[in-house]
Protein backbone atom coordinates (compact mmCIF):
# COMPACT_ATOMS: atom_id res chain seq x y z
CA UNK A 1 0.00 0.00 0.00
CA UNK A 2 2.10 2.89 -0.74
CA UNK A 3 -0.47 4.56 -2.62
CA UNK A 4 -1.16 5.94 0.91
CA UNK A 5 2.21 7.46 1.89
CA UNK A 6 1.83 9.45 -2.00
CA UNK A 7 -1.33 10.44 -1.24
CA UNK A 8 0.10 11.67 2.05
CA UNK A 9 2.65 13.51 0.16
CA UNK A 10 0.30 14.84 -2.42
CA UNK A 11 -2.11 15.93 0.50
CA UNK A 12 1.43 17.74 2.38
CA UNK A 13 1.71 19.51 -0.64
CA UNK A 14 -1.51 20.55 -1.50
CA UNK A 15 -2.12 21.81 1.73
CA UNK A 16 1.00 23.63 1.72
CA UNK A 17 -0.09 25.25 -1.85
CA UNK A 18 -3.33 26.22 -0.38
CA UNK A 19 -1.49 27.66 3.19
CA UNK A 20 0.57 30.03 1.05
CA UNK A 21 -2.55 31.37 -0.21
CA UNK A 22 -3.90 31.74 3.51
CA UNK A 23 -6.75 29.23 5.17
CA UNK A 24 -8.89 27.63 2.81
CA UNK A 25 -10.26 23.40 2.13
CA UNK A 26 -9.07 21.87 -0.37
CA UNK A 27 -12.11 20.78 -3.27
CA UNK A 28 -9.95 19.20 -6.03
CA UNK A 29 -6.66 18.24 -6.49
CA UNK A 30 -5.07 17.02 -10.00
CA UNK A 31 -2.12 14.71 -10.43
CA UNK A 32 0.14 13.29 -13.09
CA UNK A 33 0.66 9.77 -12.56
CA UNK A 34 2.86 7.58 -14.98
CA UNK A 35 2.23 3.97 -16.30
CA UNK A 36 6.21 2.65 -14.68
CA UNK A 37 5.44 4.65 -11.28
CA UNK A 38 3.84 1.33 -10.70
CA UNK A 39 0.92 3.40 -8.55
CA UNK A 40 -2.56 1.98 -9.12
CA UNK A 41 -4.94 5.37 -9.60
CA UNK A 42 -8.08 3.47 -8.42
CA UNK A 43 -6.23 2.85 -5.01
CA UNK A 44 -4.69 6.19 -4.90
CA UNK A 45 -7.93 7.47 -5.04
CA UNK A 46 -9.36 5.15 -2.53
CA UNK A 47 -6.37 6.29 -0.05
CA UNK A 48 -7.11 9.94 -0.80
CA UNK A 49 -10.54 9.68 0.59
CA UNK A 50 -9.49 7.40 3.23
CA UNK A 51 -6.71 10.29 4.00
CA UNK A 52 -9.45 12.99 3.92
CA UNK A 53 -12.21 11.26 5.41
CA UNK A 54 -13.64 12.63 8.73
CA UNK A 55 -11.15 15.79 8.65
CA UNK A 56 -11.53 19.27 6.90
CA UNK A 57 -10.97 18.42 3.56
CA UNK A 58 -13.16 15.29 3.29
CA UNK A 59 -15.16 15.10 -0.05
CA UNK A 60 -12.01 16.76 -1.67
CA UNK A 61 -11.31 15.15 -5.34
CA UNK A 62 -8.70 13.54 -6.45
CA UNK A 63 -8.58 14.16 -10.06
CA UNK A 64 -5.76 11.53 -11.66
CA UNK A 65 -4.21 12.05 -14.85
CA UNK A 66 -2.94 8.99 -16.03
CA UNK A 67 0.05 9.32 -18.50
CA UNK A 68 1.02 5.48 -20.41
CA UNK A 69 4.66 4.24 -20.87
CA UNK A 70 6.13 5.25 -23.91
CA UNK A 71 9.34 3.78 -25.65
CA UNK A 72 11.50 5.34 -28.57
CA UNK A 73 13.93 2.98 -30.55
CA UNK A 74 16.92 5.23 -31.54
CA UNK A 75 17.33 2.46 -34.38
CA UNK A 76 14.06 2.57 -36.09
CA UNK A 77 13.58 5.87 -34.85
CA UNK A 78 10.06 5.50 -33.52
CA UNK A 79 7.74 4.93 -30.89
CA UNK A 80 7.64 1.21 -29.79
CA UNK A 81 4.03 -0.10 -28.98
CA UNK A 82 3.95 -1.34 -25.51
CA UNK A 83 1.87 -4.61 -24.30
CA UNK A 84 -0.23 -3.93 -21.61
CA UNK A 85 1.79 -4.71 -18.23
CA UNK A 86 5.28 -5.58 -20.19
CA UNK A 87 8.01 -3.35 -19.11
CA UNK A 88 10.56 -4.71 -21.98
CA UNK A 89 13.55 -2.65 -22.86
CA UNK A 90 13.94 -4.30 -26.25
CA UNK A 91 12.76 -3.40 -29.74
CA UNK A 92 9.94 -6.15 -30.57
CA UNK A 93 11.13 -5.65 -34.12
CA UNK A 94 15.31 -4.50 -34.13
CA UNK A 95 16.00 -5.56 -30.68
CA UNK A 96 18.19 -2.40 -29.70
CA UNK A 97 17.34 -0.67 -25.99
CA UNK A 98 14.65 0.98 -25.82
CA UNK A 99 14.79 4.32 -24.36
CA UNK A 100 11.88 5.19 -21.90
CA UNK A 101 10.05 8.59 -23.23
CA UNK A 102 6.83 8.91 -20.89
CA UNK A 103 5.30 7.15 -18.15
CA UNK A 104 7.50 8.22 -15.12
CA UNK A 105 5.35 11.16 -14.24
CA UNK A 106 4.29 11.75 -10.74
CA UNK A 107 3.82 15.46 -9.87
CA UNK A 108 1.00 17.50 -8.03
CA UNK A 109 -0.05 19.34 -11.46
CA UNK A 110 -3.28 21.97 -9.67
CA UNK A 111 -4.97 22.46 -6.21
CA UNK A 112 -8.33 23.71 -6.53
CA UNK A 113 -9.73 25.12 -2.64
CA UNK A 114 -12.75 27.46 -1.26
CA UNK A 115 -10.70 30.31 0.95
CA UNK A 116 -12.58 30.50 4.41
CA UNK A 117 -14.45 33.68 4.28
CA UNK A 118 -15.83 33.06 0.51
CA UNK A 119 -18.94 33.35 -0.82
CA UNK A 120 -20.72 30.39 1.07
CA UNK A 121 -19.63 30.20 4.60
CA UNK A 122 -22.40 32.24 5.98
CA UNK A 123 -24.64 29.10 5.56
CA UNK A 124 -22.55 27.39 7.74
CA UNK A 125 -23.69 24.15 7.04
CA UNK A 126 -21.04 22.22 5.53
CA UNK A 127 -19.64 20.69 9.12
CA UNK A 128 -16.61 21.47 7.94
CA UNK A 129 -14.90 24.40 10.16
CA UNK A 130 -16.04 22.16 13.49
CA UNK B 1 -4.66 32.41 -10.09
CA UNK B 2 -7.88 31.53 -11.62
CA UNK B 3 -10.96 31.53 -10.00
CA UNK B 4 -14.14 28.74 -10.58
CA UNK B 5 -17.62 29.72 -9.37
CA UNK B 6 -19.28 27.11 -7.45
CA UNK B 7 -22.75 26.87 -6.24
CA UNK B 8 -22.95 25.86 -2.64
CA UNK B 9 -26.33 25.54 -1.16
CA UNK B 10 -27.82 28.66 -2.14
CA UNK B 11 -24.67 31.11 -2.23
CA UNK B 12 -22.29 31.02 -4.68
CA UNK B 13 -18.77 30.30 -3.39
CA UNK B 14 -15.14 31.33 -5.18
CA UNK B 15 -12.44 27.79 -5.67
CA UNK B 16 -9.42 29.30 -5.88
CA UNK B 17 -6.89 27.46 -8.48
CA UNK B 18 -3.05 27.42 -8.16
CA UNK B 19 -1.16 25.73 -10.59
CA UNK B 20 1.56 23.74 -8.14
CA UNK B 21 3.76 21.45 -10.36
CA UNK B 22 5.86 20.01 -7.85
CA UNK B 23 7.00 16.73 -7.59
CA UNK B 24 5.04 14.05 -5.79
CA UNK B 25 8.09 12.80 -4.30
CA UNK B 26 9.96 15.89 -3.76
CA UNK B 27 10.84 15.27 -0.08
CA UNK B 28 12.08 11.91 -0.73
CA UNK B 29 14.38 12.92 -3.53
CA UNK B 30 15.87 15.67 -1.66
CA UNK B 31 16.31 13.64 1.53
CA UNK B 32 18.13 11.01 -0.95
CA UNK B 33 20.17 13.93 -2.58
CA UNK B 34 21.74 14.80 0.48
CA UNK B 35 22.12 11.50 1.62
CA UNK B 36 24.20 10.83 -1.64
CA UNK B 37 26.24 13.83 -1.22
CA UNK B 38 27.00 12.53 2.53
CA UNK B 39 28.07 9.00 1.08
CA UNK B 40 29.66 10.48 -1.59
CA UNK B 41 31.82 13.07 0.56
CA UNK B 42 32.91 9.92 2.42
CA UNK B 43 33.77 7.80 -0.04
CA UNK B 44 31.71 5.29 0.91
CA UNK B 45 29.48 2.70 -1.35
CA UNK B 46 25.71 2.28 -0.53
CA UNK B 47 23.32 -0.55 -1.65
CA UNK B 48 19.67 -0.55 -1.58
CA UNK B 49 18.64 -4.48 -1.08
CA UNK B 50 15.13 -5.09 -2.09
CA UNK B 51 13.25 -8.40 -2.24
CA UNK B 52 10.22 -10.47 -1.55
CA UNK B 53 10.58 -11.13 2.44
CA UNK B 54 12.86 -14.89 2.96
CA UNK B 55 14.60 -14.31 -0.47
CA UNK B 56 18.29 -14.64 1.81
CA UNK B 57 18.71 -11.04 1.97
CA UNK B 58 20.00 -10.91 5.78
CA UNK B 59 21.92 -14.74 4.80
CA UNK B 60 23.82 -13.17 1.96
CA UNK B 61 24.89 -10.15 3.99
CA UNK B 62 25.95 -12.30 6.60
CA UNK B 63 28.16 -14.19 3.82
CA UNK B 64 29.24 -11.32 2.73
CA UNK B 65 30.48 -9.94 5.97
CA UNK B 66 32.37 -13.29 6.65
CA UNK B 67 34.00 -12.89 3.71
CA UNK B 68 34.45 -8.83 3.32
CA UNK B 69 34.40 -7.74 7.43
CA UNK B 70 38.23 -8.86 7.64
CA UNK B 71 39.41 -6.11 4.50
CA UNK B 72 36.39 -3.62 4.52
CA UNK B 73 34.32 -1.43 7.11
CA UNK B 74 30.83 -2.77 6.29
CA UNK B 75 27.75 -1.35 7.87
CA UNK B 76 23.91 -1.92 7.74
CA UNK B 77 20.45 -0.45 7.96
CA UNK B 78 17.65 -2.62 8.06
CA UNK B 79 14.39 -2.10 7.58
CA UNK B 80 11.73 -4.14 8.80
CA UNK B 81 8.35 -3.68 10.39
CA UNK B 82 8.76 -5.67 13.36
CA UNK B 83 11.70 -6.82 15.64
CA UNK B 84 15.17 -6.42 15.60
CA UNK B 85 16.19 -9.62 14.67
CA UNK B 86 17.79 -8.51 11.28
CA UNK B 87 20.63 -6.05 12.71
CA UNK B 88 20.97 -8.41 15.63
CA UNK B 89 21.85 -10.95 13.53
CA UNK B 90 24.90 -8.17 11.40
CA UNK B 91 25.95 -6.68 14.98
CA UNK B 92 26.56 -10.47 16.11
CA UNK B 93 28.87 -10.85 13.07
CA UNK B 94 30.77 -7.49 14.81
CA UNK B 95 29.40 -4.89 12.48
CA UNK B 96 27.59 -1.60 13.44
CA UNK B 97 23.60 -1.82 12.17
CA UNK B 98 20.61 -0.41 13.01
CA UNK B 99 16.88 -1.18 12.81
CA UNK B 100 14.28 0.85 10.97
CA UNK B 101 10.54 -0.42 12.71
CA UNK B 102 8.79 1.40 10.20
CA UNK B 103 5.95 0.16 12.45
CA UNK B 104 3.93 -1.22 9.30
CA UNK B 105 4.62 0.65 6.52
CA UNK B 106 5.79 -1.49 3.19
CA UNK B 107 9.47 0.17 2.29
CA UNK B 108 12.31 2.54 3.64
CA UNK B 109 11.52 6.59 3.22
CA UNK B 110 14.71 8.53 2.67
CA UNK B 111 14.25 10.38 5.40
CA UNK B 112 14.21 7.39 7.77
CA UNK B 113 17.99 6.66 6.50
CA UNK B 114 18.47 10.26 6.77
CA UNK B 115 17.55 10.44 10.39
CA UNK B 116 19.79 6.90 11.22
CA UNK B 117 22.69 8.66 8.96
CA UNK B 118 22.63 11.30 11.22
CA UNK B 119 22.32 9.90 14.63
CA UNK B 120 23.86 7.18 14.30
CA UNK B 121 27.51 7.76 14.58
CA UNK B 122 28.67 5.04 12.53
CA UNK B 123 32.23 4.88 12.51
CA UNK B 124 33.29 5.38 9.21
CA UNK B 125 32.38 2.73 6.60
CA UNK B 126 33.48 1.72 3.22
CA UNK B 127 30.44 -0.16 1.92
CA UNK B 128 27.11 0.56 3.74
CA UNK B 129 24.22 -2.10 3.35
CA UNK B 130 20.55 -0.72 3.24
CA UNK B 131 18.68 -3.88 3.83
CA UNK B 132 14.83 -2.57 2.61
CA UNK B 133 11.48 -4.05 3.87
CA UNK B 134 10.98 -7.43 2.22
CA UNK B 135 8.45 -6.65 -0.64
CA UNK B 136 9.25 -6.21 -4.23
CA UNK B 137 6.70 -3.61 -5.21
CA UNK B 138 6.69 -0.18 -2.59
CA UNK B 139 10.21 -0.09 -2.14
CA UNK B 140 11.21 0.62 -5.71
CA UNK B 141 9.56 4.03 -5.53
CA UNK B 142 12.03 4.97 -3.08
CA UNK B 143 15.23 6.44 -3.51
CA UNK B 144 17.77 6.07 -0.51
CA UNK B 145 20.57 7.85 -1.77
CA UNK B 146 22.19 4.30 -2.48
CA UNK B 147 24.67 4.09 -5.87
CA UNK B 148 22.53 0.93 -6.65
CA UNK B 149 19.55 -1.38 -5.93
CA UNK B 150 20.12 -4.61 -5.78
CA UNK B 151 17.04 -6.99 -6.59
CA UNK B 152 17.63 -10.65 -5.02
CA UNK B 153 15.35 -13.75 -6.15
CA UNK B 154 15.75 -16.98 -4.63
CA UNK B 155 14.98 -20.14 -6.54
CA UNK B 156 12.30 -21.07 -4.65
CA UNK B 157 10.09 -18.16 -5.43
CA UNK B 158 9.78 -19.42 -8.83
CA UNK B 159 11.09 -18.60 -12.30
CA UNK B 160 7.94 -16.00 -13.87
CA UNK B 161 9.13 -13.24 -10.92
CA UNK B 162 10.72 -10.92 -13.24
CA UNK B 163 7.76 -10.63 -15.44
CA UNK B 164 5.33 -10.09 -12.66
CA UNK B 165 7.80 -7.38 -10.83
CA UNK B 166 9.12 -6.04 -13.29
CA UNK B 167 9.83 -2.40 -11.98
CA UNK B 168 12.23 -3.56 -9.49
CA UNK B 169 13.86 -6.00 -12.24
CA UNK B 170 14.40 -3.12 -14.51
CA UNK B 171 15.46 -0.88 -12.03
CA UNK B 172 18.18 -2.91 -10.22
CA UNK B 173 21.60 -2.28 -11.60
CA UNK B 174 22.44 -6.35 -10.10
CA UNK B 175 20.13 -9.35 -9.71
CA UNK B 176 21.49 -12.00 -7.00
CA UNK B 177 19.72 -14.98 -7.61
CA UNK B 178 20.11 -16.45 -4.21
CA UNK B 179 19.50 -20.38 -2.49
CA UNK B 180 21.20 -21.44 -5.92
CA UNK B 181 22.36 -24.95 -4.15
CA UNK B 182 18.49 -26.04 -4.64
CA UNK B 183 18.36 -25.52 -7.76
CA UNK B 184 18.46 -29.02 -7.91
CA UNK B 185 15.26 -29.33 -6.38
CA UNK B 186 12.55 -27.25 -7.68
CA UNK B 187 11.73 -26.20 -11.08
CA UNK B 188 13.33 -23.14 -11.94
CA UNK B 189 14.19 -22.67 -15.21
CA UNK B 190 17.24 -20.07 -15.09
CA UNK B 191 17.91 -19.37 -18.55
CA UNK B 192 14.14 -18.42 -18.89
CA UNK B 193 14.78 -15.64 -15.62
CA UNK B 194 18.35 -14.37 -17.66
CA UNK B 195 16.10 -14.06 -20.71
CA UNK B 196 13.42 -11.82 -18.48
CA UNK B 197 16.08 -10.11 -16.84
CA UNK B 198 17.47 -8.87 -20.38
CA UNK B 199 14.37 -7.83 -22.15
CA UNK B 200 13.67 -5.91 -19.01
CA UNK B 201 17.00 -4.78 -18.01
CA UNK B 202 19.30 -4.68 -20.53
CA UNK B 203 22.84 -3.62 -18.82
CA UNK B 204 22.26 -5.65 -15.44
CA UNK B 205 24.15 -7.74 -14.16
CA UNK B 206 23.03 -11.30 -12.46
CA UNK B 207 24.98 -13.27 -9.80
CA UNK B 208 24.41 -16.71 -8.50
CA UNK B 209 24.95 -17.31 -5.00
CA UNK B 210 24.24 -19.46 -2.65
CA UNK B 211 25.02 -18.35 0.86
CA UNK B 212 25.19 -22.04 2.73
CA UNK B 213 27.42 -23.61 0.17
CA UNK B 214 29.34 -20.43 -0.07
CA UNK B 215 28.88 -20.65 -4.37
CA UNK B 216 29.19 -17.48 -5.87
CA UNK B 217 29.73 -15.15 -2.68
CA UNK B 218 33.71 -14.89 -4.03
CA UNK B 219 32.47 -13.42 -7.38
CA UNK B 220 29.67 -11.05 -5.14
CA UNK B 221 32.08 -9.69 -3.55
CA UNK B 222 34.55 -8.87 -5.87
CA UNK B 223 31.83 -6.74 -7.74
CA UNK B 224 31.25 -5.08 -5.03
CA UNK B 225 35.12 -4.22 -4.60
CA UNK B 226 35.03 -3.21 -8.12
CA UNK B 227 31.96 -1.02 -7.33
CA UNK B 228 34.06 0.68 -4.55
CA UNK B 229 36.93 1.29 -6.80
CA UNK B 230 35.23 2.91 -9.14
CA UNK B 231 33.69 5.10 -6.66
CA UNK B 232 36.87 6.40 -5.01
CA UNK B 233 38.29 6.62 -8.27
CA UNK B 234 36.15 8.48 -9.27
CA UNK B 235 36.03 10.94 -6.09
CA UNK B 236 40.12 11.27 -6.42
Amino acid sequence: MHELSIAQEIYRTSRAAVAAHGPGHLERVKVAVGELTAIEPDLLTFAWEALTGGGPDAGSVLDVEWHPARQFCAACNADKPRAQGTWLRLCPDCGQTLQVTGGQELDVLQVAFLPDGAGGETEGGNGRDG
Amino acid sequence: MAQVAKRKGGTVAMAEVVDVRARVLAANEEAAARLRKTFSESGALVLNLISSPGSGKTTLLEATVRALGGRLRLAGIEGDIATERDADRLRALGIPAVQILTGGACHLDARQVRKVVDEAHFPGFDILFIENVGNLICPTSYDLGEDFKVALLSVTEGDDKPFKYPAIFARAEVTVVTKVDLLPYVSFDLAAVREQLAALNPTGKVVLTSARTGEGIPGWCTLLEQRLAVKRKAMA
